[in-house]
């Protein structure tokens, strides 16, 4: 019992300690404002600022991964549906194509729909994917393409986030667990 | 795209003797191999052509080894086996030959690991359908495997 106590204390101060204690990894200090030239799911052009005034999550893939990325965007989509609604409602999934020729919009529109309402389908020409991959320092790399034409991406697995501002908090890992993930989007949600 | 349709069209040629065949395999199948068992077979696919992928675990109930070497489905063109890991914060993913499974051993193909990677649709599939799978040993024996089409967001 006065464990439970000491660990709900723990928690508490924790919790409502600083601002800097994401479970996940602290990125506030060296990443840049969420900015890019990209086009949308619908074939419009947007900009960065376009997506302030909701904590928006960004994730760098492309369509043609079958394992890696719809597990990633599934888990984060499953993160977002455990919050209530008006949450829910404060929170936008950029998914960022590094497979710009296989990535129309029209594709990553269809793709992103079965993720939930959250995610947008962000792609562009090599030079926009370019500048926005080298402004969050994460690489990406094409194999050579199979007699069928078929080639591969090698891309980052993080997961950056950013508060309504557009200013950089944490950074998932893959070897981060669910739960502090979960943790830490409901905490940027309401950090407000 | 159109430099695809000649593939297409001998695929769609193709298909029915593949299926012919395959009922057969699946006949003899199951008499040969009762030495291999798999278990919760899922293929995670989404709306759209985007490619699957293949889950299940497979247990090797013989006493000799045995090397999964490939796969292929009607519903599909292509089957590959891959392999996805992470370094550095990279996602990796590339294909593999073969693998080979110990007497008594039981693998696990599973998210961001082992997986097969069905591309291009040959039929529609959707959430709830199932997908029939032969899986290829290098011993010649094959085995046909029932998929279950799910969602990635049940995995
Ligand atoms: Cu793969």
């Amino acid at each position: 019992m006065y464990k439970l106590l000491l660990a709900g204390l723990v928690t508490l101060l924790l919790v409502g300690c600083s601002d800097q204690s994401w479970r996940t990894t602290d990125i506030g200090d060296i990443m840049p404002k969420l900015d890019f030239s990209l086009t949308d799911e619908e074939g419009e052009a947007v900009q960065g600022e376009d997506y302030r005034g909701k904590v928006t999550l960004v994730y760098f893939g492309y369509t043609f991964c079958p394992d890696v990325c719809p597990i990633t965007l599934a888990r984060l989509g499953d993160a977002i549906r455990k919050l209530d609604e008006e949450t829910r409602d404060e929170i936008q999934v950029l998914f960022i194509s590094v497979d710009p020729s296989r990535d129309t919009p029209e594709v990553l529109k269809r793709y992103t729909h079965a993720f939930g309402p959250e995610f947008v389908g962000l792609t562009g020409d090599k030079a926009e994917i370019d500048a926005v991959t080298n402004r969050y320092r994460v690489a990406y790399e094409y194999s050579e393409a199979n007699e069928n034409g078929d080639y591969l991406v090698n891309h980052s697995s993080a997961v950056f986030a950013f508060d309504r501002e557009g200013q950089a908090q944490f950074l998932v890992r893959d070897s981060h667990p669910v739960s502090d993930v979960e943790a830490d989007i409901k905490r940027l949600v309401a950090k407000g | 795209m159109a430099n695809n349709l000649p593939g297409v069209l001998i695929g769609r040629a193709c298909q029915g003797m593949a299926l012919s065949a395959l009922t057969l395999l699946l006949m003899a199948g199951v008499a040969q191999a009762q030495s291999l068992e798999v278990t919760n077979a899922r293929l995670s696919l989404l709306p759209g052509d985007t490619p699957g992928a293949g889950y299940f675990e497979l247990q090797n109930l013989s006493d000799e080894a045995v090397a999964l070497v490939g796969a292929e489905s009607p519903a599909f063109e292509n089957v590959e086996m891959h392999v996805s890991s992470e370094h550095n914060g990279m996602a990796h993913m590339h294909a593999i030959e073969s693998i080979e499974i110990a007497p008594g051993e039981r693998i696990e193909f599973a998210p961001k690991g082992h997986h097969l990677m069905f591309i291009r649709r040959a039929t529609p599939l959707s959430e709830g359908d199932e997908a029939d799978v032969v899986l290829k040993f290098s011993d010649e024996q094959r085995l046909p495997v029932t998929f279950e089409v799910v969602s990635p967001a049940s995995m």
